[in-house]
């Protein structure tokens, strides 16, 4: 379970996050929605401290950290718990495929190398890269690489993984590769939390919609509901703009 | 008194030069060892952003790559005995290799401090954020992620500064050390074959440069080894189809063939 309580955060004076609470229960999968500017993004990355909350509390699993107060080890307690799917994927640029994957069971969960190795291997078999193993990621073209992002986030075997616009950065045609890679492994009942403008994934997959705009949590609950009958006029005003219209009429 | 050319002087000046290669490279051995760490230590401030001792390597910086090495050397050689002589420090018996060594030592940190400010500065944010989001702390993702991937963005820079530095060694023997370029000039006094004496030094820099150059692009290459490969050498194939005349590919193929089977 994940509960966020209170998250603020600011830029400099410009308040970016103005007091986040949320509960998300385990085996979710949480798609948030809002304009850009909204603070989609900046919650996600508060959630495993790169950026640094000014004020609330993060709880995720049986961890639960004051951000005011969070030093190293809270952090680190919490970003074991973690794991973070990017827009630009930033793989290790000096690493292969497999070596990408294996690197936190290595580093950080101190496996013996046979273990993460073969840990590593079955993850990107599991993603469709099982023939890509010592490729590194300037080799491989933006979907396989988001799909070793994806393989190197579930090697941690984290409490949740957030996904940060996972698809943004792909071409149209590579975006399907790596939305049914999500798809596949939200279906394990993993924990996640996905940023993304796809909305016909949050309809088939989220099962829990947040919509955020200025910093705050405008309105959530089930993509049925929330898509069909929005209650916020805001909600209602940019589900208008970025579907056509009669889409999800369900 | 100028004598005329003759090149056998040559062949006999090039092995009483090489006797002193070792001092050379001495310096620019020294001098290297002493640049990167002192260079290391330049950078730091600038990199973590630490607010006053920024600035004051800011300043060293700009000292070093403002003035001349020449002048530097000078500087000192002798302005630093001086200087500790009111510290009751007596550096009249230092060997003048020491002072040599230190001031291409410091010349060369400033340069070895922006290489390795620019090429850490030029690595990805978002491979620390990485590092993070796997959980590593700040040690594990500096040494295993950032500084694998600045090294090979350094070493181009990093060849360009150590050829420098081993041809500016040449300026040591205006204080009166025995390297290359001091056995070179005493060869001129020696003998009054100015040309052939520099002609002699200057095949043997070129010859150590080059040595160097090629040892350090087999290192790029192995350090940059994870970037796209470049375009593989052309093959037979496509130089075929380009180059022969038409009608004679055909004969190449069936013959090619032929001698498969």
């Amino acid at each position: 379970m994940i509960r966020l309580q209170g998250i603020e955060k600011s830029f400099g004076r410009h308040p970016m996050l103005k007091g986040i609470d949320l509960e998300i229960g385990t085996g979710e999968v949480v798609v948030i929605l809002g304009p850009s500017g909204s603070g989609k993004t900046t919650l996600l990355r508060c959630l495993n401290f790169l950026e640094k909350p000014n004020a609330g509390r993060i709880r995720v699993g049986d961890y639960e950290v004051d951000c005011r107060t969070a030093g190293k080890k809270e952090i680190q307690q919490l970003r074991l718990r973690t794991a973070m799917v990017f827009q630009q994927y930033n793989l290790f640029r000096h690493k292969t495929a497999l070596e990408n994957v294996m690197e936190g069971l290595l580093v950080v969960r101190k496996l013996p190398k046979r273990e993460a190795r073969e840990q590593s291997v079955q993850l990107l078999e599991k993603v469709g890269l099982g023939g890509k193993l010592d490729a590194y990621p300037s080799q491989l073209s933006g979907g396989q690489q988001q799909r070793v992002g994806i393989a190197r986030a579930l090697a941690l075997n984290p409490e949740v993984i957030l996904f940060d616009e996972p698809t943004s950065a792909l071409d149209p045609e590579l975006v399907g590769e790596v939305l049914s890679v999500i798809r596949k492994i939200a279906k394990e009942g993993i924990t996640m939390i996905v940023v993304t403008h796809e909305m016909g994934f949050a309809q088939d997959v989220a099962n829990h919609v947040v919509f955020m705009d200025e910093g705050k949590v405008v309105e959530e609950g089930h993509p049925n509901r929330l898509f069909s009958s929005p209650k916020e006029e805001r909600t209602r005003q940019f589900l208008k703009r970025i579907t056509p219209d009669g889409v999800y009429s369900i | 008194m100028e004598q005329e050319f003759d090149f056998t002087y040559v062949l006999q000046f090039i092995p009483k030069i090489l006797s002193t290669l070792g001092t050379t490279l001495t310096i620019v051995g020294g001098s290297l060892v002493l640049g990167l760490a002192a260079g290391l230590l330049a950078a730091l401030p600038r990199l973590y952003k630490i607010p006053f001792l920024r600035r004051v390597s800011q300043v060293y910086v700009s000292f070093f790559r403002g003035t001349p090495i020449l002048i530097q050397l000078f500087l000192l050689y002798y302005g630093l005995p001086e200087l500790l002589k009111q510290a009751d420090i007596d550096l009249s018996k230092t060997p003048v290799l020491v002072f040599v060594i230190l001031t291409y030592g410091l010349h060369v940190s400033a340069y070895v401090s922006e290489m390795i400010r620019a090429s850490v500065e030029s690595v990805d944010r978002g491979q620390v954020e990485a590092a993070y989001s796997v959980g590593m702390n700040g040690v594990q993702a500096f040494t295993r992620i950032v500084l694998p991937q600045a090294l090979a963005i350094a070493v181009p820079v990093f060849a360009n500064l150590l050829l420098a530095l081993l041809k500016d060694t040449s300026l040591a023997f205006t204080l009166g050390v025995m390297e290359m370029t001091g056995k070179a000039s005493s060869l001129t006094t020696l003998t009054q074959h100015f040309v052939e004496a520099y002609l002699s030094l200057a095949l043997i820099y070129l010859a150590v440069c080059l040595v160097l150059e090629r040892l350090l692009r087999v290192l790029e290459r192995r350090l940059l080894r994870h970037e796209a490969r470049p375009v593989p050498a052309k093959s037979f194939e496509s130089w075929r189809t380009k180059w022969l005349p038409f009608g004679l590919p055909q004969a190449f193929k069936l013959r090619s063939k032929g001698g498969d089977a």
